[in-house]
């Protein structure tokens, strides 16, 4: 009885345990305190979204009890109004708002339980599967992508932004002032193509990206490299009865990219910005004319001082980019043909009205952008000493 | 102030302690600093020109995009170029043909007599596609000339009536036309609507949702960052963690579920398209008032703000007056540099077929028929609302980056 209880129960304990154990942490340690500090203020964002989320959901038209009786009409039986709120009651869907919203809560704490989707007439833990994680990965994927091209082209257009475009300087000889002048100005052209593909990416948004690349697809006569894996393969097993199906493998990457460049190509547009901005931000401190004054150079005092800074608020925003990248997921899920969990939403909110199902997906997605804020202050408060400074006083 | 501008040009340096530039307004540094950038520059006039041909769209269309307007004799018709000259001679005044639709010749005869066969080979030679529907003969020694401010059919320039007060100006001039039928610049749709008016029209009706939503959000965010910013202690908790949890849900979802909501109501197009800005606006404060907050959290220890209370000034004149000015210059920045981010907003929720609809001219709404493979593959001149949204978003974002290095004080230094 109790074992059961306290199997039932497990995120509860395993949430309270952790508080529990920061909240020790902290009596002797600032830092822990910070940390539990933060836990709290996350587990507070998390409620207060899942009462924003559950109260939108309750403006979307229909309730559960409607389509359940829409569903058994089609089973051809006949159902009166006293039938639909027999069923109503049968929900709990009488009860008002804050009620239901507690119900949601603590069933959510209490069991991991995420509602019963009911357009699909199943829990809503089966009806998503492996599909998050599915999306998940898409946008991880889109991020790396992202950063992997972001940061060293920023970077490398920050260095530009001082520098003429030719070399004037009267201690080189001839020579030497032509080969600087054509390296500057190479870095130059660079740096203005970067501009322009950064500009391009935040005017043309992604579902218009996927529409071209499709489009260039049937003009070349190809097939096209939408879904995920092409009609061979879509329902052939992973592990095939001689081992690991490398012919899948190689189908599912040929599909894979599309929609990891089409998420990651504004993420990155961004980015670049963001980098650009950032390093030459920096490079202007005074503590790089120190370092330069004693004597640092080169490649050491931009890696050292000015690009490192640099980095530590970009870590701090990769929560709201998991945020901005998913947010363009479902659009981008409706162009390409996915069916991972973007593609549910959509097709809960707008197609099937399917409440609990939609509020589950928005609360996974607001869970994954609040960890990943968590886990980066604390990183951050750790690693970086103008951060630990700001929140730890000394 | 040609001294001013003269100091920030690249020549002249030695004007550095000039008055003028220590007097100067904050607006006016920034709009010194902001005519330095060739790119900022050309894309603000670019931008300029497009939001006029916008905002006077019945002016600059020679056809009424409506389907009152509609060509039917031109339906899913291509491009109509204009010339100057061709094999019969040169005219100063530009023309374009006169153009007949092709009906496509079907044989009933052999269809008849020729059964099960004849049937088969007529819908497999592709007489009844799409395709083969938009043929049109070209009468080239028709031509039809290019007439500049014709009579049209009338149109209200700017309303400006309030009340019983009629301040409609009303006029049926066009910039251009042809004497005889239409022009179609950029080829019609499956209705015979003029594609190029459509657009010019959508782009006007796109950057004016863009403004409520803007309005909207700045007076949110005001309050938001203004309240949470002065008080500070317990509100500013309170109002923080909110805007927090409305800034960690994705918003296009949210936007969607308000969009199936309003769909619900009955709503007239013109109600569903302020409900529609109005709620763009409305969930999108959390960042500027974040910011807001934190510029009024520094601000409110200033001496100015003590002697304000001590003069006896009430909080909301104290914020107003004071703390909300001294940040007007981000406060415009940020608007101008979000309005591309609120049109995508826009055009994605109308792609989706949830924000506005088809009778109304969006750019949303004509992006969206790029997702038709019909409309791929034959009628690509559609495509050329596609081209015109991608130009306005890349003109905003280089005037609101350009703005930007302007407005910050401390830009001089690079």
């Amino acid at each position: 009885m109790i074992t059961q209880f306290l199997s039932d129960t497990w995120l509860l304990w395993l949430l309270l345990s952790v508080g529990g154990l920061l909240w020790w942490g902290g009596l002797d340690s600032q830092y822990v305190n910070y940390v539990f500090n933060r836990y709290l203020l996350a587990l507070a964002t998390l409620l207060l979204v899942s009462g924003i989320v559950f109260s939108l959901m309750e403006v979307l038209p229909g309730d559960c009890a409607e389509k359940y009786i829409a569903y058994k009409n089609t089973q051809g039986e006949t159902i009166t109004e006293a039938d639909i709120q027999a069923e109503r009651v049968r929900m709990g869907l009488d009860k008002s708002l804050p009620e239901r919203w507690g119900r949601w809560v603590t069933n959510l704490t209490l069991r991991g339980d995420l509602g019963f989707s009911c357009a699909k007439r199943q829990s809503v833990n089966l009806a998503l599967g492996n599909r998050f994680w599915m999306s998940f990965m898409f946008c991880i994927a889109g991020l790396v992508f992202a950063y992997l091209i972001a940061v060293p082209f920023g970077i490398l257009s920050a260095f530009t932004i001082n520098k003429p475009w030719t070399d004037k300087n009267p201690q080189h000889s001839k020579l030497e002032q032509l080969a600087g002048t054509a390296v500057l100005s190479l870095q130059k052209v660079v740096d203005l193509l970067l501009r322009i593909i950064s500009y391009l990416g935040l005017a043309l948004p992604n579902f218009l990206l996927a529409l071209t690349i499709i489009l260039l697809y049937v003009f070349a006569g190809e097939p096209m490299p939408t879904g995920l894996f092409s009609d061979q393969w879509v329902n052939v097993p992973w592990f095939g009865p001689d081992g690991f199906e490398t012919g899948k493998f190689y189908d599912f990457l040929g599909h894979i990219w599309l929609p990891i460049f089409v998420i990651g190509w504004s993420a990155t547009a961004l980015q670049l910005q963001t980098v650009r901005a950032l390093v030459v931000d920096e490079s202007n401190k005074l503590y790089v004319d120190a370092a330069r004054a004693r004597g640092v150079d080169g490649l050491t005092l931009w890696a050292g001082y000015p690009v490192r800074h640099s980095i530590s608020p970009l870590f701090n925003s990769i929560g709201f980019d998991f945020q901005r990248v998913f947010n363009d997921l479902p659009i981008v899920a409706v162009v390409i043909g996915l069916t991972d969990s973007a593609a549910l939403l959509i097709e809960a909110l707008s197609m099937t009205n399917d409440q609990e199902l939609a509020a589950a997906i928005l609360f996974l997605v607001a869970l994954v952008v609040i960890s990943m804020n968590f886990m980066t202050d604390v990183v951050l408060a750790a690693i970086d000493p103008r951060v630990r400074k700001s929140v730890l006083g000394n | 102030m040609n001294a001013l501008l003269a100091r920030f040009g690249r020549k002249s340096k030695q004007t550095k302690n000039d008055e003028s530039y220590y007097t100067a307004g904050q607006m006016a540094l920034i709009k010194a600093r902001f005519k330095r950038k060739t790119s900022g520059v050309v894309a603000a006039w670019i931008l300029g020109t497009m939001v006029l041909m916008g905002f006077f769209a019945p002016f600059f269309s020679p056809v009424d995009p409506t389907i009152r307007g509609a060509d039917t004799e031109y339906r899913r018709g291509a491009p109509q170029m204009i010339y100057f000259w061709d094999e019969n001679g040169f005219s100063l005044r530009p023309f374009s043909y006169t153009y007949k639709k092709v009906n496509a010749k079907i044989d009933l005869r052999a269809l008849a007599g020729g059964g099960l066969d004849a049937l088969d080979a007529f819908t497999s030679s592709g007489a009844l596609s799409s395709s083969s529907q938009n043929k049109f003969e070209v009468d080239k020694t028709n031509r039809r000339y290019v007439q500049f401010f014709v009579k049209g059919w009338e149109y209200s320039l700017i309303d400006l009536s309030v009340g019983s007060l009629d301040l409609d100006f009303r006029s049926d001039r066009h910039l251009f036309g042809v004497e005889q039928g239409q022009i179609h610049l950029m080829g019609t749709d499956e209705d015979g609507k003029d594609v190029f008016s459509r657009t010019l029209h959508a782009v006007w009706v796109t950057i004016s949702i863009a403004i409520v939503a803007l309005i909207v959000k700045l007076f949110v965010s005001l309050f938001v960052g203004g309240v949470s910013g002065y008080f500070g202690g317990r509100v500013d908790t309170i109002m923080m963690s909110i805007t927090e949890a409305v800034r960690v849900i994705p918003p296009i979802p949210i936007y969607l579920a308000c969009a199936v909501a309003l769909a619900q109501i009955d709503l007239t197009p013109v109600q569903r398209y302020f409900a529609i800005a109005v709620v763009i606006g409305a969930l999108d404060f959390a960042t500027l008032g974040r910011r807001l907050r934190t510029h009024i959290l520094t601000e409110r220890n200033q001496d100015y703000v003590l002697a304000a209370r001590l003069c006896g000034s009430s909080t909301r004149r104290i914020i107003w007056r004071h703390l909300i000015p001294s940040f007007t210059s981000y406060i415009i920045v940020d608007t101008l540099i979000n309005f591309p981010y609120v049109i995508l907003a826009e055009t994605s929720l109308s792609f989706l077929g949830l924000g506005l609809t088809e009778p109304v001219n969006s750019l949303g709404v004509l992006l969206q028929k790029a997702q038709d493979p019909d409309i791929q593959q034959n009628m690509v001149w559609q495509f050329f609302p596609v081209l015109v949204f991608v130009f306005l978003i890349m003109a905003f974002v280089f005037v609101g980056d350009a703005l930007r290095d302007a407005a910050d004080p401390y830009s001089e230094k690079k």
